[in-house]
């Protein structure tokens, strides 16, 4: 280590201080990332280490800036849908839903029913998608490599209904201002109702293999905790928020896309820290999956695509409009200036400001524990970087 | 059947060709079993095409990889201590098998004082670890290795005392002795004492291993295993996976002799004494190291400070109380 | 159901009404116009009045509004807040100078901004006083130019047009 430090001390300043009685130290700055197992791509953290303590954390974010904000000013509506798809990978549909709504906002759309209800159905199946991959992520992390495995078998069922759907397993580009591309084709209902109910019996196995387990509740509890007036000053939303006792779901607060016809549940709970947030993400999935069963049996029959335009051109106006993204809230703030493409589009992800609050929560834990936190804020690069 | 004379130094030179066959054997097969056995556990096939049945050729193909791959020294290690420091890892491994008895004779050296000697050296490949993390010039391998030699102290405690408690039971330290002096059924006996005996041994290997539950000093989603982070090809082969497996193969040995009367059948019956020593030892060994494998899919990774805490206020003063007790029992029973 | 964007606006205007430089609602949304000198005051007494309390801190960003069609404007930074208890959204637009754009920095009162405030550095160039970290958040270190400015334009797009940007009859044969 020696040649790596430019604070050089001498021997005999050492021998000195020690036999004053005092003990030598020195804080070491561990680099994390931007390639490392647990930051999910390319984020980077400097981690200030006092032995095993972290005494400071600064991340460093930007290793996957695609400068999104500045591509949609070049591209026209149509286009952006799947550029947005891209931002958090392991929710794209979810991602399409705002710009749909903040067009059919401004241009006056009206959604027909079933496009409505096909879009809570996918958005509620790729959550599940999302979670069951930071399910997964989080035992992984924490050296249980088996939830991993079960996770992915339910992914399965799930991802084969979007894809027969879509066309796609990952970037789906389905959603249009207006409806929707396609209608479900055959099959689609029988698919997602086998996925989800197959997901609404194993859970409680899932929950006994990682919740119930002692170790994982001895890494977890306590640990990394995010208090509540923190969590609003950072802006942060989503299962982590919930973790720390904000009762705030978009979907519930201001129902889009019909969501106050179906019945579910917002969990939150007390203390905010890992176990916490893991708790009320495991939960979410259950409710997703009630949500996918009522929207495919209350399916209404009628068209898909409500009375578009055949080009896509906002009137001028700003809007700001908001979905509950898997990982918290998703807005764009758009501003049309009558044009074909978006004047200015702010895109206001859920992983930025969560990850913005970790320096807070990271301060002074051990370094284990920072990779349960780090596990535990469940973030997406492309989604911090955009 | 023709007589065939050898000197002593041919036997002996015959015994640790024997154990060098035996030791990669071991870890090839304890590879293998790892990817079937973690992968069945997971509803998962595990590897299935090299070598033809069930991908039986799977961990000799990976050796055949890591022989090809790259021998990287970094530019700021220490380069003499770096390329030591797998052996100073295996060689102490090997050593340990010296001593296990895998039938009534076939044993390399009976010692007397076998599990004193096991002890000592199956310890040393610490000083090899530590070597490795510090001469990587890694900060990660460096906070893996002081890990890896705080839990050395921490679980070799346990161990010691819970074998010190055996060799009290049958009254001496030859390994060959404990086996035949030990009394059906085995673990069961005495009532209790030799049960939790053979638990607190076990959580100290595991820990030895550095395997799940006890992993932090390689955790990889943490440290990137640790003091092995810079290593590539043999060296890493040789330091890590054939390390752990050596390790792994080993303490099932010892835990077989130790406490699952070793290479004798499990039940006293004249026929089951008809099938070789070597049987017994190699089936109770394999239902060691299985143990071993169904630990590592099961648990998540335990805190390095709760690691700490776990060994010396639970498990170390557990196996006082437990040498205790068997001291009473030698004595009054 | 929260309150409606009418009885929010109200609730606004006699917390801060005589701050503000104008105030309506817009698509729902609280919308007003705060001088840069004001916008800590006013930032301030959204959060901590109690029929307010607007909490959450959603984003805080940059608007270029100098090619806006028609009516080209300057340049503003947009903080958009909300509030969990009572469900409604403030968008407080400050408008700042284009050449020296300055802003004071609201770090103190919602720990999100510093974050939001380097991107904004960044991308528009707005200095925010009283933000201590300004160096570049996502951008590497030696970049010049401020992206999101209308002026920075995308080099490879103002040699050749986006192909897509035409709809299908438009564009020649071959064209995407």
């Amino acid at each position: 280590m020696a040649t790596t430090e430019d604070r050089v001390v001498d021997a005999s300043e050492v021998a000195a201080e020690v036999s004053r009685g005092n003990l030598l130290t020195e804080e070491m700055v561990l680099n994390v990332g931007p390639q490392h197992p647990a930051t999910h791509g390319v984020f980077r953290l400097l981690a200030t280490l006092d032995g095993e303590v972290l005494v400071n954390a600064d991340p460093v974010i930007g290793y996957m800036h695609r400068g999104y904000e500045k591509l949609v000013e070049a591209r026209d509506y149509r286009q952006i849908t799947n550029l947005v798809s891209r931002m958090d990978w392991l929710s794209g549909i979810n991602n399409e839903l705002p710009l749909a709504l903040a067009l059919e906002t401004l241009m006056e759309i009206e959604v027909p029913a079933r496009a409505q209800y096909m879009r809570v159905a996918m958005c509620e199946m790729n959550r599940i998608l999302n979670h069951l991959m930071f399910f997964a992520s989080f035992g992984a992390e924490l050296g249980a490599i088996t939830p991993t495995f079960y996770a992915f078998r339910e992914r399965e069922d799930i991802q084969m209904a979007m894809e027969m759907t879509t066309g796609g397993r990952m970037h789906f580009g389905f959603f249009r201002p207006g409806g929707l591309k396609e209608d479900a084709p055959k099959g689609f209902f029988q698919q997602a109702l086998k996925g989800v109910r197959q997901v609404i019996e194993r859970l409680p196995d899932y929950e006994n293999l990682l919740i119930g387990n002692e170790i994982f509740k001895q890494r977890t509890v306590n640990v990394g905790i995010l208090p509540q007036d923190v969590a609003y000053s950072y802006g942060v939303s989503g299962p982590i928020a919930r973790g720390s006792d904000i009762s705030f779901d978009v979907r519930k607060d201001e129902p889009y896309s019909s969501y106050d016809h179906f019945d579910f549940n917002v969990h939150s709970a007390p203390n905010g820290d890992c176990f916490d947030r893991f708790w009320v993400l495991l939960h979410e999935v259950v409710e997703s999956a009630k949500i996918v069963e009522q929207a495919i049996e209350g399916m209404p029959d009628g068209p898909i695509m409500g009375k578009v335009p055949r080009v896509v051109q906002a009137p001028k106006g700003e809007v700001y409009v908001r979905t509950e993204n898997p990982l918290g809230e998703l807005g764009m703030y758009l501003v049309s200036d009558g044009d074909r493409r978006p004047y200015r589009l702010k895109i206001r992800t859920p992983s930025y400001s969560n990850v913005s609050a970790l320096p807070y929560v990271l301060k002074n834990t051990y370094v284990s524990d920072m990779i349960a936190i780090l596990g535990s804020f469940f973030f997406v690069l492309g989604d911090i970087d955009r | 059947m023709p007589e065939i004379a050898l000197t002593t130094w041919q036997i002996l030179l015959l015994k640790v060709a024997v154990i060098l066959v035996v030791v990669p054997m071991g870890a090839l097969v304890g590879g293998y079993a790892e990817h079937k056995v973690m992968a069945h556990l997971q509803h998962r096939l595990g590897p299935m095409y090299p070598g033809g049945f069930h991908g039986w050729a799977t961990t000799l193909a990976d050796g055949i990889k890591f022989l090809f791959k790259e021998d990287i020294i970094p530019a700021a290690a220490d380069r003499k201590v770096f390329s030591l420091a797998p052996a100073a890892i295996m060689v102490p491994i090997i050593m340990v098998y010296l001593v296990i008895p895998m039938d009534r004779t076939l044993v390399v050296e009976d010692l007397d004082v076998g599990i004193f000697y096991l002890l000592a050296i199956s310890s040393l490949s610490t000083i090899g670890i530590l070597m490795a993390g510090w001469s990587s010039a890694n900060k990660y391998a460096l906070i893996g290795a002081l890990r890896s030699a705080a839990q050395l102290i921490a679980y070799e405690l346990p161990i010691v005392l819970s074998a010190a408690a055996v060799a009290m039971l049958a009254g001496t330290l030859s390994l060959n002795g404990i086996v035949e002096a030990q009394n059906f059924p085995f673990i069961l006996w005495p009532p209790g004492i030799g049960l939790a005996l053979f638990l607190v041994f076990v959580t100290g290997a595991v820990a030895e291993m550095t395997r799940v539950p006890f992993d932090m000093p390689v955790a990889e989603s943490e440290i990137i295993t640790g003091p092995f982070t810079e290593y590539t090809g043999m060296r890493y082969i040789f330091s890590h996976m054939f390390a752990e497996m050596g390790h792994m193969v080993a303490f099932g040995g010892i835990a077989t002799t130790l406490f699952l009367g070793g290479y004798r059948p499990i039940i006293p019956w004249e026929p089951l004494e008809l099938i070789p020593g070597v049987v017994w030892f190699a089936a109770k060994t394999m239902m060691m190291i299985f143990l071993f494998l169904w630990i590592r899919p099961t648990f998540p990774r335990v805190r390095e400070d709760q690691l700490q805490k776990f060994a010396w206020k639970f498990l170390i003063p557990v196996s006082l109380a437990l040498i205790l007790f068997t001291g009473a029992w030698v004595l009054y029973v | 159901m929260g309150l409606l964007a009418d009885d929010a606006l109200r609730r606004v205007d006699t917390a801060v009404g005589n701050r503000l430089m104008d105030q309506r609602v817009d698509f729902g949304h609280v919308d007003i116009k705060v001088a840069p000198e004001n916008l800590v005051e006013v930032v301030t007494a959204l959060r901590d009045l109690e029929f307010l309390s607007c909490k959450f801190f959603t984003f805080l960003t940059g608007i270029d509004r100098s090619e806006y069609a028609d009516e080209p404007g300057g340049l503003e930074v947009l903080i958009h807040l909300y509030s969990v208890e009572h469900v409604f959204h403030v968008n407080v637009h400050v408008p700042v100078d284009s050449e020296h754009p300055v802003c004071p920095s609201i770090v103190s009162i919602f720990r999100g901004a510093e974050w939001q405030e380097r991107e904004c550095h960044e991308m528009f160039g707005v200095e925010f006083e009283g933000n201590s970290n300004l160096s570049n958040l996502f951008l590497p270190e030696d970049f010049e130019g401020h992206p999101l400015l209308r002026s920075f334009k995308l080099p490879s797009r103002f040699v050749k047009a986006w192909p897509g940007a035409k709809d299908p009859e438009e564009a020649s044969a071959g064209g995407r």
